[in-house]
C-alpha cells in the first residue's frame, strides 16, 4: 500500500509566525500532513519579509513566507477576540498537533495553551518553539537569526582563523539556518511526540529551544570542552590543526579559478597523492615540506600559494571533474544560478514548480529525501492567500 | 489505552546503526536518547574515524556498540538476523558501497519486509553525480550554502560545522516519519537521502530572488536586506563582540535611548530600516562607542531589558559555560570511564512529563557483544568465543 506522504489524516494548526515555526509546519505538510496556517487578521510576518520580486514589498508575494507555507491550508483569526478563540479551540479539537513559536503570540496568555487545549482534545501534540526555550535565565530574551548564530559558537567556526580577529569579526551564514534549525529541531520533536501518541494515546507539551538546537549541532565542540580541550583559536597563527569542519592546510581549503573557486580537501596521504597527479606532478611535490600531513599543515601559505597558482587557469568545474575523477573530494563553490542549471539537481528532480495567483509559477527547492512507499506531495498547493481557506475551513465548525 | 506518561515516545523500537563518522552517527543519537534501542556495529578492522578523540563521545551517546566484520560472509549474515529483529536501519557509505557489501534495499527488504532503510550520502543514490566523494565542509560549498554566506569581495569562507549536524538531525526526522507510516499502515521504507540537498533546500530566498529579480545573492557578512542595524559591535577586551540585530523602529528607539543618542532618534533620515540599512556605517561607529564601554554579556543584558535582541559572539569554550545552557537543563552530568564527572551535551527539546532523554556516556566498541550476539540472537557462548577467534565478531 502507497501513501501521499508519510503523514495521511494528521491535522497540524500552525500557528508560528516568521520562520522557525512556520519551517516546522512546512516539514510537516511536506511529509503529507494537513497544515492549517492560522493567521492573525494582518498576516504573517514572514509575509512582510524578502524577497519581493522587484523588491516591492507585498504580503502576497514575499520568497520566503511563499516557501516556508507551500502546501498548507490558510484561515486567518484574530485570537485575542471570543469568536477567533473560539473557533480556534473547535479547530484544535479536531487537531492532532499544535505548532507555535512566540514571542509575540504566547497562546498560553490568550487562554489558549497547552492545558486548555488537553482539556478539549486530550491526545493533542503542543510544540512550542521560542529562543531560548521556557526556563534559564534567557527565557524571555529575543532572538534572531544573528544572535543565534554567533551566540552558539557558529560565527566563529564558520569564518574560521583570521590574521586579526580585532578587525575581523566571526560572521554568520547566508540566508535563516539557526531559524531553520530551530524549526527542523521542533519537527524532529513533534514527530516522535506523534509517535509516541499513536503507541500510548498520550500527546504532551513540548518545549524547543532554538538557542540549544544550534548549540546541538556543535555537539563535537561541546565534548572537546568537557574533555578540557580549548576552542579552535581565531587568530590564525595559533592554528596548529583545523579542527572538524574547518579547512586550513591539510584538511583542504579554497583554490581561485578562473571563473571562481573550487573547494578542495585530499586529506589523506593516498588522496594526496591522486591530486598532485591531477596537477602533473609539479616539482615542488617532492619537497619535504609538502611531503606529510604534518609538514603540509605547518607550510600551508606556501602550499596554498603554489596550488593557486596552478588553479588560476582553469574553471571550477574543470578541476571539480578532474579530481573527483581521480577520487579526491573537490567541488566547485557553487551559486544558486549553478545549482539551478546543475545536471544531478535537475535528474533528481529536486526543484518542484509550484503555480501561485499573485507571482505566478516559480521553482522552489524541494526535499533531501525520496520515499519508496509514500512519495511526498512536495507541490500540492501553493501558499495560502491571506485568509483563503476560511470558508472551507472555519464555516463548518461547530 | 497506557496513563503514564513517563515512556519516551521511541521505546520499543530497534534500530541496527551501521553508520559511521558524523551525519549518521548523529541522527542515531537523537533516536537512541528518546529510547530507541540503538545497535551500533562497527569494526576494528575498520573503525569509525571519528573514535579519535571526545567528539565521538557526542555522536555515540546512549547506544550500545557490538563488533562486526560484514567483508566476512558469516559477519555478513549476522548483519541478516539483526535486520530481521530491527524496525529501522541507518548506514551512510559512499553510494554504493552498501549494495557492494551485499546490504542493498531489496535484499534488506528480503530479510524483513516492513523495515525501514535510511540510506544518506553527499549527493543521493542515484543520479550522474551519486559517486562524487563528499565531506560535509565541501558540500556546504557544493550547494551554494558558503556563496550566501562570508564576507563580500573576499575569497569564500573556508568550513564551519554543518552539513553533518543539520543531516543528522534531518535523518532523525525523517526516520522517525517513516516510523509514523509504519504504525498507521504497516509498511516500511527505502530513504534515499541526499546530504547536498538538505544543504541546498535551506536556501529557499537565494533561489526564488533569483527567479524574482534574476539576482545572484551575494554574501553580506553579519548584515541583512532588510532590518538594520544588523551587525555585531566591538565590546571591550580582546576579540569580543556582541550581535545586534534591530527588527523594527521600535527596538530602533530603544537602542538609541539606551546608547544615549537621541539625536540618532529623532533623526528622520533613521527613521526606518531602508534609511538605516543606507547608513549603516556611520551608525556603526555611534553604536560601537556604546559598546566599546561593556563587556559582551553586560552589553546583551541591557539591550535585552530594552527589547532588543543581542547576544555575544562566542567560542564553543565559551558556549559551554553558558549560563543559560546550566540552568536550562541542557547538559547531563555523566561520572566517563575515566572516573571524571563531565557535563555532556543534551538535547534541544523537553518533553513534559517524566520523560527525560536518555543521555549516557559513549560505548566502546564490542562492550555489548554478549547482549547483542547471545541475548538477542541467541547464539550460544562457544559461537560467540569461536566467532571473535575467527575475526567475525571482530
Amino acid at each position: 500500500m502507497t501513501t501521499d506522504g508519510l503523514l495521511p489524516g494528521v491535522r497540524v494548526l500552525d500557528v508560528g509566525q516568521g520562520i522557525s515555526g512556520p519551517y516546522c509546519g512546512k516539514i510537516l505538510a511536506q511529509m503529507g500532513a494537513e497544515v492549517i496556517k492560522v493567521e492573525p487578521p494582518d498576516g504573517d510576518s514572514a509575509r512582510r519579509m524578502g524577497p519581493f520580486p522587484k523588491n516591492i514589498s507585498h504580503p502576497e508575494k514575499s520568497g520566503l513566507f511563499l516557501a516556508l507555507n507551500a502546501n498548507k491550508y490558510g484561515v486567518t483569526l484574530d485570537l485575542t477576540s471570543p469568536e477567533g478563540a473560539d473557533s480556534f479551540r473547535k479547530l484544535a479539537a479536531t487537531a492532532d498537533i499544535v505548532i507555535e513559536n512566540p514571542p509575540p503570540v504566547f497562546l498560553e496568555d490568550l487562554g489558549l495553551g497547552y492545558e486548555s487545549l488537553k482539556a478539549i482534545n486530550p491526545g493533542i501534540v503542543f510544540s512550542s518553539i521560542t529562543p531560548f526555550g521556557n526556563r534559564g535565565p534567557y527565557k524571555d530574551y529575543k532572538a534572531t537569526d544573528l544572535v543565534l548564530y554567533h551566540m552558539s559558537g557558529h560565527a566563529h567556526g564558520l569564518l574560521g582563523a583570521v590574521k586579526d580577529p580585532d578587525n575581523d569579526p566571526p560572521i554568520r551564514a547566508g540566508g535563516h539556518q539557526a531559524e531553520f534549525v530551530g524549526g527542523l529541531a521542533a519537527a524532529t520533536a513533534t514527530m516522535m511526540a506523534l509517535y509516541g501518541k499513536r503507541m500510548t494515546g498520550i500527546g504532551g507539551r513540548i518545549d524547543i529551544s532554538s538557542f540549544e538546537a544550534m548549540v546541538t549541532q556543535l555537539i563535537s565542540g561541546l565534548a572537546n570542552s568537557a574533555w578540557g580541550r580549548p576552542a579552535p583559536p581565531r587568530d590564525i597563527s595559533k592554528v596548529e590543526e583545523a579542527a572538524i569542519g574547518g579547512m586550513v592546510g591539510a584538511i583542504g581549503g579554497i583554490l581561485p579559478c578562473n571563473d571562481g573557486y573550487v573547494a578542495i580537501s585530499p586529506r589523506e596521504d593516498a588522496q594526496w597523492e591522486r591530486w598532485l597527479g591531477v596537477m602533473g606532478n609539479p616539482e615542488w611535490s617532492t619537497d619535504d615540506r609538502y611531503s606529510t600531513r604534518d609538514s603540509r599543515q605547518k607550510n600551508s601559505p606556501s602550499l596554498w600559494k603554489l596550488l593557486s597558482d596552478w588553479s588560476v587557469h582553469y574553471s571550477k568545474h574543470e578541476i571539480a571533474s578532474l579530481g573527483q575523477e581521480q577520487r579526491i573530494p573537490c567541488f566547485p563553490v557553487n551559486t544558486v544560478l549553478d545549482l539551478m542549471s546543475d545536471e544531478h539537481l535537475a535528474h533528481r528532480e529536486f526543484f518542484v514548480e509550484i503555480q501561485h495567483p499573485a507571482v505566478g509559477v516559480l521553482k522552489y527547492p524541494g526535499s533531501a529525501y525520496k520515499l519508496s512507499n509514500s512519495p511526498l506531495p512536495l507541490a500540492a498547493r501553493p501558499a495560502p492567500l491571506l485568509g483563503e481557506h476560511n470558508s472551507e475551513i472555519l464555516e463548518g465548525l461547530r | 489505552m497506557f496513563e503514564s506518561t513517563n515512556q519516551l515516545p521511541l521505546h520499543g523500537i530497534r534500530v541496527l546503526d551501521l553508520s559511521w563518522i558524523i551525519a549518521g552517527p548523529t541522527s542515531t543519537r537523537f533516536l537512541a536518547s528518546m529510547g530507541a534501542e540503538v545497535i551500533k556495529v562497527g569494526s576494528a578492522r575498520r573503525p569509525d574515524p571519528s573514535t579519535r578523540g571526545p567528539a565521538f563521545q557526542a555522536y555515540n551517546q546512549s547506544k550500545l556498540y557490538a563488533s562486526l566484520n560484514i567483508s566476512k560472509p558469516e559477519g555478513l549474515e549476522l548483519v541478516k538476523h539483526l535486520l530481521s529483529v530491527s524496525d529501522v536501519v541507518i548506514e551512510n557509505f559512499a553510494a554504493g558501497v552498501i549494495e557492494r557489501l551485499g546490504l542493498g534495499y531489496e535484499i534488506v527488504r528480503g530479510v524483513n519486509p516492513d523495515i525501514i532503510m535510511v540510506a544518506s550520502s553527499g549527493t543521493g543514490h542515484y543520479g550522474p553525480h551519486t559517486d562524487y566523494v563528499a565531506y560535509g565542509s565541501l558540500l556546504q560549498h557544493y550547494t551554494g550554502w558558503n556563496s550566501i554566506s562570508g564576507y563580500p569581495q573576499r575569497e569564500p569562507v573556508p568550513g564551519g560545522l554543518w552539513a553533518d549536524p543539520w543531516v543528522g538531525m534531518e535523518l532523525a526526522m525523517v526516520t522517525v516519519a517513516a516510523l509514523n507510516n509504519r504504525a498507521q499502515t504497516g509498511q516500511g521504507q527505502y530513504v534515499d537521502f541526499s546530504m547536498a540537498e538538505a544543504l541546498s533546500a535551506c536556501l529557499p530566498e537565494a533561489v526564488l530572488d533569483y527567479q524574482m529579480n534574476d539576482r545572484v545573492k551575494e554574501p553580506m557578512g553579519n548584515r541583512d536586506d532588510w532590518y538594520a542595524p544588523h551587525n555585531v559591535f566591538h565590546c571591550a577586551g580582546s576579540d569580543r563582540w556582541v550581535a545586534i540585530a534591530v527588527t523594527n523602529d521600535e527596538e530602533w528607539a530603544s537602542l538609541c535611548r539606551l546608547i544615549e543618542r537621541p539625536d540618532l532618534a529623532s533623526d528622520t533620515r533613521y527613521a526606518d530600516a531602508e534609511g538605516r540599512r543606507r547608513y549603516q556605517d556611520r551608525l556603526g561607529v555611534a553604536i560601537t562607542e556604546w559598546t566599546m564601554q561593556h563587556e559582551d554579556h553586560q552589553a546583551m543584558a541591557l539591550l535585552q531589558q530594552v527589547g532588543v535582541p543581542a547576544g555575544p559572539s562566542q567560542d564553543i569554550l565559551r558556549v559551554f559555560k553558558e549560563e543559560q545552557l546550566a540552568e536550562s537543563g541542557y547538559f547531563s552530568r555523566v561520572e566517563t570511564r575515566d572516573g571524571i564527572i563531565r557535563d555532556l551535551p543534551g538535547l534541544p527539546w523537553r518533553f513534559d512529563g517524566d520523560r527525560s532523554p536518555i543521555l549516557t556516556e559513549a560505548p566502546e566498541l564490542g562492550q555489548d557483544n554478549s547482549f547483542v550476539y547471545r541475548e538477542l540472537l541467541g547464539l550460544t557462548q562457544e559461537d560467540l568465543e569461536r566467532m571473535v577467534a575467527d575475526q567475525i565478531i571482530y
